[in-house]
């Protein structure tokens, strides 16, 4: 009562016009249907021709306003609005079909597709499927099993696996009559999956796979061997270096050892060597010590022995001529005295011989008749033997020479002793040469020997001949004497 | 709505006896050759000379 006392008069008809106000806000608002931006409203029933946005179809007996994204008012009761989605739909597909070479295969497949965006895509799927939307994908499936048996039908099984364009020509191709009509787009059509009961691809594939895997298997044997040379490669150059390693060690090793006892011979080295040298100046001072010795012996021993020697030789050789010039002297002489009695006997002999001639012939005139004959015997015989003994006498002379040799030769032993015999003053004697000094002093005597030998040889035959041969001769002449005596006798 | 003279991609080849397919501003639409002598390969721009509704234009060598 109190609150209603309060109320001033005027507010009755604001609230009153507040409320007609939200209600015909609500009103309005329950009547302006606005789609959503992938929905499409068709609306159907009062003042369906007098849609603005319809007049590029005006004469496309819709039936309906179709309206895409804007709102429309809509008068309930006599108008009804229904939504068709515009978004996008998917139609699995397994179709058992047969491709082009006669193949059999099963194909599992996809389309994807919407209702096309425009009005007359929008109404020609409106007329088929609205309020059945959720029976769209069946009725597509069927539509496009039908379609996907011709498809696969024009193409090969490796065009359905590689040409994804030719698949895409082949559906536009065939469903191009089909998808219009029914106000569609199809945006893809996929092969999901070809079961191949013939395995056809398998088969297909085959050859590549064998080559691929031969390939591979050549590859990785190549790479194993590869593999296998860089290891062995690689193994021998370690043992090279390995070797070279030891060698070098070896070798460093050697020239340290080598170092090593050089360094421990050093020492002793060093001793010889400085023994050597100690042994090279004693060596050194016995040269000079025998140097002196001899200097000593040749002034002491040697020029006096020469001096001596030379004294000897002197003495010895003046003897010689001495000897030389008296048995030529003596020779000269015999050999005259001979020639005058040999000229004396000569003459005789001669004046004998005549005589004796002329007696004999005298005597052999008178005896002639009665000693002819022994005379001539006689005279054949005292030839003979004169003969004979002429070869005597020859033989005597030539022979001569040789008895003279023979004594001489016999006593040659003395005459060189008698040589030598200038020696027997000389106590000890040095001889400067050598073997050649004696040979010289021995060959001295022996000349001095044979010298002496000349001259007694010559002294001997001058001595000799006058005798021998007058020996000779006066037997000869004995013997031939009495026989000329005799016959001078007879 | 689709005027002629419009540009237009090729996002499927278009020759004779075959539906190509042309891309305008973003719509797909099949696609068949003006003159069937004509050939054209995905990529090239054609001009849309006809348009049959709903989604069918045929299309001559661009300008």
């Amino acid at each position: 009562m109190l609150l209603a006392a309060e109320i001033p008069g005027f507010a009755v008809p604001l609230g009153i016009a507040f409320v007609a106000v939200i209600a015909a806000i609500i009103i309005f608002r329950s009547m302006w249907r606005v789609p959503e931006p992938n929905q499409a409203l068709i609306i159907s029933g009062l003042n369906r021709g007098k849609d603005a946005n319809n007049t590029a179809a005006p004469n496309e007996s819709h039936g309906f306003r179709i309206s895409v994204g804007r709102g429309k008012f809509v008068i309930p009761g006599v108008q009804r609005v229904r939504t068709l989605n515009l978004d996008l739909h998917e139609a699995n597909l397994v179709v058992e079909c047969v491709t082009n070479q006669a193949v059999p295969v099963i194909i599992k497949g996809v389309v994807i597709y919407k209702v096309g965006d425009d009005e007359t895509s929008i109404s020609n799927a409106a007329r088929r499927f609205i309020d059945q939307e959720d029976q769209m994908d069946a009725k597509v499936h069927n539509v496009f099993a039908g379609h996907m048996r011709s498809i696969i039908g024009n193409l090969t099984v490796e065009q359905l696996i590689r040409e994804r364009e030719m698949l895409t020509e082949q559906v536009r191709s065939a469903s191009e009559a089909e998808v219009q009509k029914l106000g569609l787009v199809i945006d893809s059509m996929q092969i999901l999956e070809i079961d191949d009961p013939s395995d056809y691809i398998t088969n297909l594939g085959a050859p590549q796979q064998a080559a691929i895997a031969s390939a591979a298997r050549v590859a990785k044997a190549d790479a194993d061997r590869t593999a296998a040379e860089a290891e062995q490669i690689a193994r021998a150059q370690i043992a090279a270096a390995t070797r070279d390693t030891n060698i070098k060690t070896a070798g460093f090793q050697a020239e340290v050892d080598k170092a090593n006892e050089e360094a421990k011979q050093a020492g002793p080295l060093a001793e010889a060597t400085a023994r050597q040298a100690v042994i090279d100046q004693q060596a050194k001072a016995a040269e000079r010590e025998a140097e002196r010795a001899t200097q000593e012996l040749l002034a002491t021993v040697i020029r006096p022995a020469e001096a001596e020697a030379s004294a000897t030789r002197t003495r010895a050789d003046a003897a010689r001529d001495k000897a030389i010039a008296e048995a030529e002297a003596e020779a000269a002489q015999t050999t005259k005295v001979g020639q005058a009695k040999a000229s004396v006997t000569e003459v005789t002999g001669a004046a004998e011989a005549a005589a004796t001639k002329a007696t004999g012939l005298a005597t052999a005139e008178v005896v002639k008749a009665t000693g002819l004959a022994e005379a001539e015997v006689t005279g054949k015989k005292g030839e003979a033997e004169g003969t004979a003994l002429k070869a005597r006498a020859e033989g005597l002379a030539a022979n001569q020479e040789a008895v003279i040799n023979q004594q001489m030769a016999e006593r040659l032993p003395e005459i060189v002793a008698a040589a030598a015999h200038a020696f027997d003053n000389v106590d000890s004697m040095v001889v400067l040469n050598g073997a050649t000094g004696v040979v010289d002093a021995v060959a001295q005597i022996a000349t001095q020997g044979m010298a002496m030998y000349g001259g007694l040889k010559d002294a001997f035959a001058h001595a000799e001949t006058p005798v021998t041969p007058v020996a000779s001769v006066g037997a000869s002449s004995t013997d031939e004497a009495p026989d000329s005596e005799a016959a001078l006798d007879a | 709505m689709l005027n002629p003279g419009t540009r237009a991609r090729v996002t499927g080849d278009i020759r004779a006896g075959v539906t190509g397919e042309v891309a305008i501003s973003g719509q797909r639409y099949l696609a068949h050759p003006f003159d069937r002598a004509d050939a054209f390969l995905k990529g090239d721009s054609v001009v849309v000379v006809e348009y049959e509704p709903p989604r069918t234009v045929y299309v001559a060598e661009g300008l």
